[in-house]
């Protein structure tokens, strides 16, 4: 039954799809596009794009969970540090990721370091100030209790704040796709983001096509990865 | 074993000033139960944080003849907010393990403290449960084998009890009185409740309403063994409880 309940939405969808679709040139059909997923896909475009995409994602997006984790904390338990750099934040926070892709370039040039800057530049935002407000919310009772066992803080940080945390690398994971097909975009000359622009230009639309289900079946199993993850980690936090 | 004398806490709010404690002078011996009551708002928690070394003070605060600049040693405490002095993310046993961990006990020793604390206070059966799967009463006894486990010279005890229902607190005193006599540690109980207070202390501190300072220093001469049902209706307790009711009503004229 759950089975069923899960597959019912996708089928229709794919269903109309199939109706709406019916001989027009930039909307193939299910069929097609598929069929054209088995040949884009399923072969070296593998190594020479989607690894490397997902490469990078990786890179930065680790890279942004370093960054924030480790800016959050000392921002958040140091009330001065907050004060000053808080305004900031919230203008950095504010300024969308994608315009700064040209900035990027300038001083990263255009390659993967380019990309991975990007992707960071997007990423460690919502992952900062998650984690500040995770350190600032942690509960008083605990933080003295911790002074009074001479209990380290380290033991009390990470844990106490890991559910904002969570929230923001959750928040991060979708941003830090977006930012790899659009780093991809400018100046490229490999990844999803490049392939999908250059199918689009040479009218290969149902390639075109399959590369966008295949950024949706990622963002999908990454979605899907990091809930299996926040469940191991959260066990405490959900009452599991 | 403590010593407060002339101690003054005032807190600064927006352009006027607070005297919490004022001029509280109070002498604990080693192996004492004190409790300490008052009227609500007096500043109990506030003369705990001190002692605790949760909070700067004027005056002098000594635990064991050494003035108190941060969390003095070999001294445990256990809050109200049960809830929140758990480690959520840790089991029972790794709650009650980590302040040995960061004494630097070793292992077997801490299995050891971790193992008889925690059958002490009932609780030998919920080694690897999770705090928020007990009851409030089951919590309040992990901070309570939490803080018997660490082996404290002085037990600071914050109305441990104010939060959970009747039965579990009649429950919890016996074992408080039972740990005590077992463990020879001194306590300092605070506490609103005139009754607990009356039961449990060999000697009861009235406070007065802020500015506050000792309005009383009670010896309770009940019999040593306390029972919540013969001790309780003796005369001499009504007497007593009534005594300390009239007090704190008097305060707050």
């Amino acid at each position: 039954m759950r089975v069923v309940n899960a597959l019912a939405v996708p089928l229709l969808l794919v269903g109309v799809w199939w109706l709406v679709s019916g001989g027009s040139f930039y909307l193939p059909s299910p069929g097609r596009v598929a069929a054209a997923f088995a040949e884009t896909w399923f072969s070296e475009r593998v190594l020479t794009d989607v690894l490397p995409s997902l490469a990078r994602l990786a890179a930065g997006y680790t890279l942004a969970g370093v960054i924030g984790v480790g800016l959050g904390v000392a921002i958040g338990l140091s009330s001065g540090l907050r004060a000053a750099a808080e305004p900031v934040l919230e203008f950095f926070r504010a300024v969308p990721p994608p315009v700064l892709v040209p900035l990027i370039m300038l001083f990263a040039g255009i390659d993967n370091a380019m990309k991975v800057a990007v992707i960071v530049s997007g990423c460690v935002w919502p992952i900062l100030l998650n984690t500040v407000e995770g350190v600032r919310a942690i509960d008083e009772v605990l933080a003295d209790t911790c002074k009074l066992y001479g209990v380290r803080l380290r033991h009390l940080v990470l844990r106490s704040a890991s559910p904002q945390i969570m929230a923001g690398l959750r928040q991060a994971l979708s941003i830090g796709i977006i930012l790899m097909v659009i780093s991809e975009m400018f100046a490229s000359s490999s990844g999803l983001g490049f392939t999908i622009v250059l199918f689009q230009r040479g009218f290969q639309i149902a390639e075109m096509w399959s590369g966008i289900v295949l950024l949706g079946l990622i963002g999908w199993g990454l979605s899907l990865v990091f809930r299996m993850v926040e469940k191991r980690v959260l066990a405490w936090y959900h009452r599991a | 074993m403590l010593e407060l004398i002339d101690l003054t806490k005032t807190y600064q709010g927006r352009g006027r000033t607070v005297t919490a404690l004022d001029r509280l002078s109070l002498q604990v011996d080693a192996g004492e139960l004190v409790c300490v009551v008052g009227p609500s708002g007096c500043g109990k928690t506030t003369l705990l944080r001190c002692v605790a070394g949760l909070l700067p003070y004027e005056g002098q605060v000594r635990v064991a003849g050494r003035p108190v600049t941060g969390p003095p040693e070999h001294t445990a405490v256990v809050f109200q907010e049960y809830g929140r002095s758990l480690f959520p993310w840790l089991t029972v046993r790794q709650n009650v393990e980590l302040p040995l961990k960061e004494k630097g006990l070793d292992r077997a020793r801490r299995t050891e403290l971790v193992t008889e604390s925690l059958e002490a206070v009932g609780l030998a059966g919920a080694h690897d449960a999770h705090p928020w799967q007990l009851s409030g009463g089951m919590q309040q006894r992990v901070a309570i084998a939490r803080a018997v486990a660490y082996e404290p010279s002085l037990l600071l005890m914050d109305e441990p009890f104010a939060a959970v229902d009747a039965q579990t607190r009649a429950d919890l005193e016996d074992l408080i009185l039972r740990l005590w006599q077992r463990l020879e540690m001194t306590v300092l109980f605070i506490t609103h409740d005139i009754d607990e207070a009356v039961y449990l202390g060999r000697r009861v501190i009235v406070l007065s309403a802020s500015p506050t300072t000792v309005l009383e220093d009670l010896k309770i001469d009940l019999p040593a063994e306390r029972d919540q049902l013969t001790t309780r209706s003796l005369p001499r307790f009504a007497e007593l409880r009534g005594h300390v009711y009239a007090q704190i009503q008097r305060t707050k004229q």
